[in-house]
């Protein structure tokens, strides 16, 4: 041993036993020469367990080290014969058994001669780093999960610059771009153009202000659709509690928000019934005395142009008259008379009428697929069949080429009792389907405009949807959907 | 023939004077006020074979004025008329005060005045 060495023996032990890891010294058969206090108390072994023993059969005991002893002695041997040190790692097993991951520092010790007397290792426990490195790429797995999980929500981190720094999981699901096209890129191109209350500078300037912000806007995809969404934006700070940016959750509200436009055009057909109805009161009088004139000159003897001319004004009060009857019966309040009614059977008693349609040599096919015993509903079939009776003559009227009505009925989902009117007419226009279900709104040329609305103040009194899909040069899909009568009493409807 | 004495109540005098000239064409006679208050003090004074009453009126409605004289004058029968037309909820509330008929104003001239009769027949076979 070097002379340094033994003359201050007493402070390199002190030194030694005080460092924080484990210190070995080997001889040249892999013998523990010695070895410091950390030694044991980190491995449970005493100093006697351990000083002249071969360090591997002591804590390398079994068989499932992750470095195998043999492993092992080549790494060390190689260490020797070439006079380097070695870092390497490797699982201990303690006194009692207890695995600890140790990373290692192999250094040969020479003589004055070059010779390799033996092995200084130096082993510094990191089982508890590992295990803390493990857990949070476990949590970041973990988070991970959950965020591709969430497709209503985009979450996003702007950095101060206004330029797109993370880009969520969801945020690619919900706004069509992919992480690398959009990265680093200005935030502005997510932001709708046309709210300039809510633009992305001013959303910015209200979080910096107020540390948190949430406001209702709209966010533009990559393929320049609008997606109504609630906003939360949080400030982001480093790890020293400086601002360096802002993260963005957007929650997807499209389907609130035509709930929301639903009750809106619901409330207004409603407010426009009543309208009609106190209209339809007003013209009838007029309309009256116009008529009853009319009737009383009926027993006059008059020219022929006169009678011509009254003849007409007769046929257009008559017009008037016809209009006004429909816009009442669109605003009646009548109750629905509901009874115990079957779906199928309902649909197969308005068929008859509509085979005497207007066009004799039309040739319209009539598919029905109705599904057997669909549980039945709380209904007032008169009406239910008035609005089939509508549907279908609607979709007949679409086809003056001839074409194919397809009549689906259907158990949806123990829910409702579902009919469906298709037909490969005409189509309506998109722009014109927002309206369909609006008092005096019409395509055809001679249509009142109030059929459809009739239609859905029944299906709404029914406590159901319709609802219409249609596609110019294709056709429309009419959905109608009715809720089964409750088991547990009738206060369904 | 005799000829059977019409009160008519409405409101509007243009419809009024329709319904008295009407009726006189189909052999009535008749007599037309325009609100509850005066149909109720004209009965008081004459008698009538049967009402034709609007529903709508200005002042006391047409429904009151028919539960009034149900409670004075038993077997006089009255006729609703109404420019709302076939109100289910009106024809209901109408046949609960004890109206003996319900006529719209949105029918055909010819068949408001058919049904009118057919009414008037029906009471007077009844009486």
């Amino acid at each position: 041993m070097n002379t340094a060495i033994k003359e201050n023996k007493e402070i390199f032990h002190k030194l030694l036993d005080n460092a924080g890891v484990i210190i070995l010294y080997l001889d040249h058969n892999e013998n523990v020469v010695f070895c410091n206090k950390k030694t044991e108390s980190l491995t449970g072994f005493k100093h006697a367990d351990i000083v002249g023993k071969n360090w591997l059969e002591v804590l390398f005991r079994d068989k499932n080290s992750m470095i195998k002893k043999d492993m092992l002695k080549a790494v060390m041997d190689d260490s020797m014969k070439n006079k380097r040190g070695k870092d390497f790692q490797g699982v201990i097993l303690d006194k009692n058994g207890n695995e600890r991951l140790i990373s290692w520092s192999l250094a040969p010790i020479q003589t004055e001669d070059n010779q390799v007397e033996g092995d200084i290792l130096v082993g510094h426990d990191i089982t508890e780093i590992r295990e803390r490195e493990f857990s949070l790429k476990n949590i970041e797995e973990r988070l991970k999960n959950i965020l591709s999980g969430i497709k209503e929500y985009a979450l996003y981190v702007v950095n101060l610059k206004g330029n797109i720094t993370y880009f969520g999981m969801g945020s690619e699901a919900m706004l069509g771009w992919k992480k690398q096209d959009i990265i680093f890129k200005d935030a502005c191109i997510l932001h709708s153009l046309n709210d300039t209350t809510t633009n992305l500078r001013s959303i910015l300037e209200s979080a910096r202000a107020f540390g948190k912000y949430e406001t209702e806007t709209e966010l533009v995809t990559k393929t320049g659709e609008v997606i109504p969404v609630i906003l939360t934006v949080n400030q982001f700070l480093d790890p020293t509690g400086k601002l360096s940016g802002y993260i963005f959750i957007a929650k997807d509200i499209t389907e609130r928000k035509k709930l929301e436009y639903q009750v809106f055009q619901s409330e207004k057909l409603a407010a426009l019934g009543q309208l009609s109805a106190g209209m339809a009161h007003e013209i009838n009088n007029p309309l009256f005395v116009i008529s009853g004139r009319l009737e009383i000159l009926k027993g006059e003897k008059l020219s022929e142009r006169i009678n011509n001319s009254l003849n007409l004004i007769n046929m257009q009060a008559d017009r008037i008259r016809k209009l006004v009857d429909r816009i009442l019966k669109f605003s009646r309040k009548t109750t629905p008379v509901f009874e115990t009614t079957d779906i199928n059977e309902t649909v197969e008693l308005v068929l008859p009428l509509i085979r005497y349609s207007n066009h004799p040599t039309v040739k319209i096919e009539i598919e029905k697929n109705f599904e057997k015993n669909i549980p039945p509903i709380k209904g007032d079939s008169q009406q239910l069949q008035e609005v089939f009776l509508n549907l279908l003559i609607n979709a007949y009227q679409s086809m003056p080429n001839g074409g194919l009505i397809r009549i689906t009925t259907s158990n949806f989902r123990d829910l409702y009792a579902q009919i469906q009117i298709n037909d490969t007419g005409t189509g309506i226009p998109e722009n014109h389907l927002k309206n369909i279900f609006m008092p005096f709104f019409s395509t055809k040329k001679d249509g009142t405009g109030l059929g459809l609305s009739i239609c859905h103040n029944i299906i709404k009194n029914h406590n159901g949807s319709i609802e219409l899909v249609s596609q110019v040069g294709k056709g429309s899909t009419f959905t109608i959907k009715l809720p089964f009568i409750q088991k547990e009493g009738d206060g369904v409807l | 023939m005799v000829s059977y004495k019409i009160l008519i109540v409405d409101d509007e005098a243009e419809v009024r004077s329709l319904l008295d000239e009407l009726l006189n064409k189909e052999g009535y006679l008749s007599k037309a006020c325009a609100n509850g208050e005066e149909a109720l003090e004209l009965l008081k004074k004459e008698n009538f074979d049967a009402v034709l009453l609007d529903i709508k009126l200005t002042g006391i409605s047409g429904l009151e004025v028919l539960k009034n004289i149900r409670d004075s004058y038993k077997k006089l029968p009255v006729i609703m008329i109404t420019g709302f037309g076939y109100d289910e909820d009106l024809i209901a509330k109408s046949k609960q005060f004890g109206c003996f008929g319900y006529i719209g104003k949105n029918m055909p001239v010819s068949q408001i005045i058919t049904t009118f009769k057919q009414f008037v027949k029906k009471a007077k076979e009844r009486e």
